[in-house]
């Protein structure tokens, strides 16, 4: 800024009706422009329900790859069904969708149908948001008990919550071990198959590391380890790839009667144990670039991943001689964890019954037959597997059929009705100390489980 | 660019501070250079090991993917609405307000000032919940009200024009008020045109804070049409995976338009030498 | 066009009295627009948080349960609270003097004779206008300790890596770094447009009396800065203080909660455990700190250069 060194009123009126006029030349430009952006915004398409068309809301976080099969799916619907259009809504997943959801229920704007996470089910459940679903199940457009069943049960559970169902699964996945077949080759393992148990995880992990250029440090991991921020956003994520070796060494997270922990036990510590190994001997400095782009680099010789990027890696891992296979056996017996997408109708919806038969439709066999092979998402139910469509596809793409054979064996958590964020936590907190602390996985695991029983019992005491 | 002959001591004085000055700016913005060279890879070539700065294919259908994975074009409307409007309305509220404070003398003038200060120490993680609930009380949910309105005053932008106005001699104005010019007009006149410094640079900061801001726009919007840039890119992103060519040929779209603004719209910061009335 | 001795304006009379100090009108004139939009979107959500510390409230609820003073009893007793304090203390005081000396040296910088001055100022503002997503995801990149270019570029010049963003310590300093990164352009900005305030007549002078470059910096340049030194000051402590979105991509609050801020603290009982109550706490207490930071910041820059400049 500069100060005019005036006394003198006059030049300040008349050098200020300078300054305006130039200042019109230019916003006359800016209004212009202006008024041009502003009739485009207002001439965009706005959406309204079309006539005696019923509209059903549904919020997803389906990728961009994933999207296509997602409007097959609606275009089919839509085609059988006329007089309903699916209006499908892309949210971020994660902490988005949940500050969507929260927002969209207090406004009660909140949508038909919406994806869920398990995270925030209890809080949905005691504010009353969504439907239980025993009341379509049990009504006239209801589930027989033979369709129930064909359900995979492990999902029904985990769409529960104090044993009620509240939730309805659209997919299901699970987890498996992908891996740089040249790279097992180069090691010397012929075949080039996966290692089939701990033993052999532990060597592969530690022969497909190399040094190339003899400075110290791995240029190439064997195994990623899926090490994360125990208070970062990546953190369910690796608690839940922990506990299928926990459950592989015999142990479970919590009680049957979820009165106490039970993940700090031996097959706890057993399991931890051979996850610090691996990540000492790897001399692991955990990953902060990502697993699936460190795999498409030629960074990574192994890793864990679900089905969900199936259709991602086709495209992405084309230079690559890969392939999935299933997850090695633990001491005890072989197992892996089972996720999904669950659907919940929201008690806000003014055509709970249209919604419902959306959902219904999703869970046919043909239809999830249909959605699993454009999707690379497993079929919720047994008798999807069985359609000849659907065996042909599976002769045709291997690594799909990894998954799918794993359904067999594939386990949910226990239910944890109460303070499951907080266990989630704890666990992940003595995962991070003991791999990347450098702690002890026992003592880990006992200060994890304390903190996690204290918060049952609070909860219990208030129960009563 | 006029260079100043000088003695041969300050000519090594000068070299070096070009030096220095270029070493920083390239540090400054290699991470940028990073984005820009990636945003053209192949997904497998960007993370090699030793890093590559240049990709061995160029990819430019990264750009036309990623415009085509969300209405990109509509998005992009809609930032630049949104921006703009709240842009010039905090820059009309915004002197309004820090002339009020800056010059004008009332009872609870402190007090009034402080509560504006004390307000930006709230995170506005706890308070945009609340926020919400106002816009749905005014039935303003899913609109561009919602994204508009609360933008238009700051506590920022009052805050920074104070600031600026203080370092104005009040003999200006004095001189007007003599000659029976009205607040209002010794504001547009005066204090105005002698501010375009400070009235440049809140601009483009708050240009560009409202065209990268996610979360307000992600809670008060849900349909399609109204969406913003930011919230276009989240979907290169997913809880575990990253598109990482499509984001960052993404981020590249959402960035390069307002480095070009700066880049021309420096010379509003700083004076030239004809504006200043004292001279010799 | 109004003739000389016509005013604008509703109040003349008032106006021509310009002793009166309580003059109250004209001003809500010019702070009405502000004043309505600051009330029903800033003041009423920060009362109605305050209002909502006192409760229970998982945000999926339509009613909140009142608690009292639970809240605040807990979040005292509570040892990750004062870590997370412990945190955000040193991580503002690591970035907020660095930031402004490398601002305000740049500034100054670039007010003189230097070729390419346009470009060198968009290139330090190229920082402040990337998404912080986006140049957080770069900079993990950067810091990764296998693969990231900064470990490659310390090994080239015989440096020993470091293990950035899993060692304690270590990421602290990381994330200092990407901070003042992400918004020491800012500060330039800020500074180049105070600078240009100061009248080259003042060097002129002095330079006839024969200062040096240090007298003149510190007998001009200095002084002339004051209000926006006080600005750029209040600004950096109170958004260093408030970082998070950086912290939640970079680090996570990792390694082992060594860099979770106080921000992350408040996001993660909010929207992790669904406790707005206590978030809402903690936000308050967390202001209170704040705030008797910063009135101290004004007494002492109050003392300093006059209560006129501030």
């Amino acid at each position: 800024m500069q100060f005019k060194n005036s006394g003198n009123n006059d030049s300040a009126p008349k050098c200020a009706n300078v300054i305006i006029a130039n200042l019109s030349k230019n916003s006359r430009y800016l209004f212009l422009s202006f008024c041009l952006l502003f009739s485009l915004i207002s001439c965009g398409k706005k959406e309204k329900s079309k006539g005696d068309k019923i509209t059903i809301t549904f919020w997803h976080s389906f990728v961009a790859s994933t999207i296509p099969a997602l409007e097959d799916l609606i275009e089919q619907y839509e085609t059988e069904n006329p007089k309903v259009e699916i209006k499908a809504q892309y949210v971020p997943t994660g902490d988005a969708l949940i500050q969507k959801l929260i927002t969209a229920i207090q406004s009660k704007t909140a949508p038909d149908i919406s994806w869920i996470h398990s995270d925030f089910l209890a809080d949905l459940v005691d504010a009353d948001a969504i439907y239980e679903m025993d009341h379509f199940i049990k009504g006239e457009n209801g589930l027989s008990q033979s369709e129930l069943e064909d359900i995979y049960p492990a999902l029904l559970q985990y769409s529960s919550l104090r044993k009620k169902l509240y939730c309805i699964p659209m997919e299901a996945t699970n987890l498996a071990l992908i891996y740089n077949i040249d790279m097992v080759k180069e090691a010397g393992y012929q075949d080039g198959r996966a290692p089939s148990n701990w033993e052999e995880l532990e060597k592969y992990a530690e022969q497909l590391s190399k040094d190339f250029n003899n400075d110290g440090k791995f240029d190439r991991i064997g195994f990623f380890l899926p090490i994360f921020p125990a208070a970062g956003p990546l953190s369910g994520w690796m608690v839940w790839q922990w506990i299928p070796y926990l459950w592989q060494a015999g142990g479970y997270i919590i009680a049957e009667d979820q009165s106490k922990v039970l993940y700090n036990s031996e097959a706890g510590v057993k399991a931890l144990t051979l996850w610090k190994n691996i990540y000492d001997k790897l001399n692991l400095r955990t990953f902060t670039t990502d697993y699936d782009v460190s795999f498409a680099s030629k960074l990574v010789a192994m890793a864990m991943d679900g089905p969900w990027n199936l259709p991602r890696f086709n495209r992405m891992l084309q230079n690559l001689n890969w392939s999935f296979a299933p997850l090695p056996k633990g001491p005890v017996k072989q197992a892996t964890i089972c996720g999904g997408e669950y659907l919940v109708i929201f008690k806000q919806s003014e055509h709970p019954d249209e919604a419902w038969s959306f959902v219904k439709w999703i869970i046919r066999p043909d239809i999830q037959a249909r959605w699993s092979m454009k999707s690379g998402y497993l079929p919720v139910r047994r008798s999807a597997s069985e359609l000849p469509e659907f065996k042909a596809y599976l002769e045709e793409n291997p690594n799909f059929k990894v998954f799918i054979d794993q359904m067999e064996f594939a386990q949910v958590q226990r239910s944890m009705d109460y303070g499951a964020l907080q266990i989630t936590r704890h666990m992940a907190e003595a995962i991070e100390e003991a791999t990347l602390g450098g702690g002890d996985p026992k003592e880990a695991l006992d200060k994890a489980a304390a903190k996690s029983n204290k918060v049952l019992q609070s909860y219990w005491k208030n129960a009563k | 660019m006029n260079i100043d002959f000088r003695k041969s001591g300050r000519i090594t004085k000068d070299i070096l501070l070009h030096i220095l000055i270029y070493a920083l700016a390239l540090a400054t913005i290699a991470p940028f250079i990073w984005m820009l060279l990636t945003s053209v890879k192949d997904i497998g070539d960007i993370f090699v090991y030793p890093p590559k700065w240049l990709p061995s294919k160029f990819h430019f259908e990264n750009y036309r993917r990623a415009f085509q994975a969300a209405p990109f074009g509509r998005y992009y409307l809609n930032s630049l609405l949104v921006a703009l409007t709240v842009t010039i309305g905090q820059l009309i509220t915004c002197s309004m307000a820090a002339y009020a404070f800056a010059r004008l003398q009332f009872k609870g003038r402190e007090v009034l000032f402080y509560i504006f200060l004390g307000t930006m120490m709230i995170p506005y993680q706890v308070t945009m919940i609340p926020s919400f609930m106002v816009l749905y009380w005014l039935g303003w949910i899913d609109s561009y009200k919602a994204m508009i309105v609360p933008g238009l005053a700051s506590a920022f932008g009052t805050f920074l024009l104070r600031q600026f106005f203080l370092t104005i001699p009040k003999e200006l104005e004095e001189a007007a008020y003599i000659d029976g010019c009205g607040k209002f007009r010794v504001l547009w006149q005066i204090i105005i045109p002698l501010s375009k410094p400070a009235l440049a640079t809140l601009a483009i900061f708050t240009f560009m804070g409202t065209f990268n801001d996610f979360i307000w726009a992600l809670i008060v919007v849900n349909s399609d049409h109204l969406r913003t840039v930011q919230l276009g890119l989240a979907i290169f992103r997913d809880r575990y995976i990253t598109d990482w060519d499509l984001l960052m040929a993404g981020s590249v779209m959402a960035t390069l338009p307002i480095l070009i603004v700066f880049f021309f719209a420096q010379k509003y910061f700083i004076k030239g030498i004809t504006l200043s009335g004292i001279k010799g | 066009m109004p003739s000389k001795n016509a005013g604008i304006g509703k109040t003349t009379v008032i106006r021509r009295d310009r002793n009166s100090k309580k003059n109250i009108l004209p001003a809500l004139g010019f702070l009405s627009p502000t004043l309505v939009i600051f009330c029903t979107f800033v003041l009423f959500p920060v009362f109605f948080s305050f209002y909502l510390s006192f409760h229970k409230w998982n945000m999926f609820s339509s009613g909140q349960e009142f608690i009292g003073l639970a809240n605040y009893r807990r979040l005292f007793s509570d040892p990750e609270f004062w870590m997370v304090l412990k945190n955000t203390f040193i991580y503002t005081i690591g970035t907020v003097p660095l930031n402004m000396v490398i601002s305000l040296l740049t500034a100054i910088i670039l007010n003189r004779q230097i070729a390419g001055k346009r470009f060198l100022r968009t290139a330090i503002f190229t920082p402040v206008v990337i998404s912080p997503v986006a140049a957080a995801l770069i900079w993990r990149w950067i810091y990764d300790p296998n693969f990231g270019l900064l470990n490659y570029l310390m090994n080239l010049v015989g440096l020993p890596a470091v293990n950035w963003l899993n060692e304690p310590k270590a990421a602290m300093i990381a994330l200092i770094i990407m901070g003042v990164w992400k918004t020491y352009g800012t500060n330039m900005v800020l500074f180049s447009a105070g600078l240009q305030g100061i009248p080259d007549h003042y060097y002129e002078a002095a330079e006839i009396d024969g200062a040096g470059w240090w007298s003149k910096f510190w007998n001009i340049t200095m002084p002339m800065l004051t209000p926006t030194t006080f600005f750029i000051m209040i600004m950096s402590m109170i958004s260093s203080f408030q970082v998070f979105d950086i912290v939640y991509v970079l680090t996570s609050g990792g390694p082992l909660g060594a860099t979770k801020v106080m921000v992350f603290y408040i996001y993660e009982n909010a929207f992790k455990f669904f406790e707005m109550g206590y978030a809402s706490a903690v936000a308050y207490v967390f202001f209170a700190i704040l705030a008797v930071l910063t009135v101290f910041q004004v007494k002492f820059m109050q003392t300093r250069a006059g209560y006129e400049a501030v």
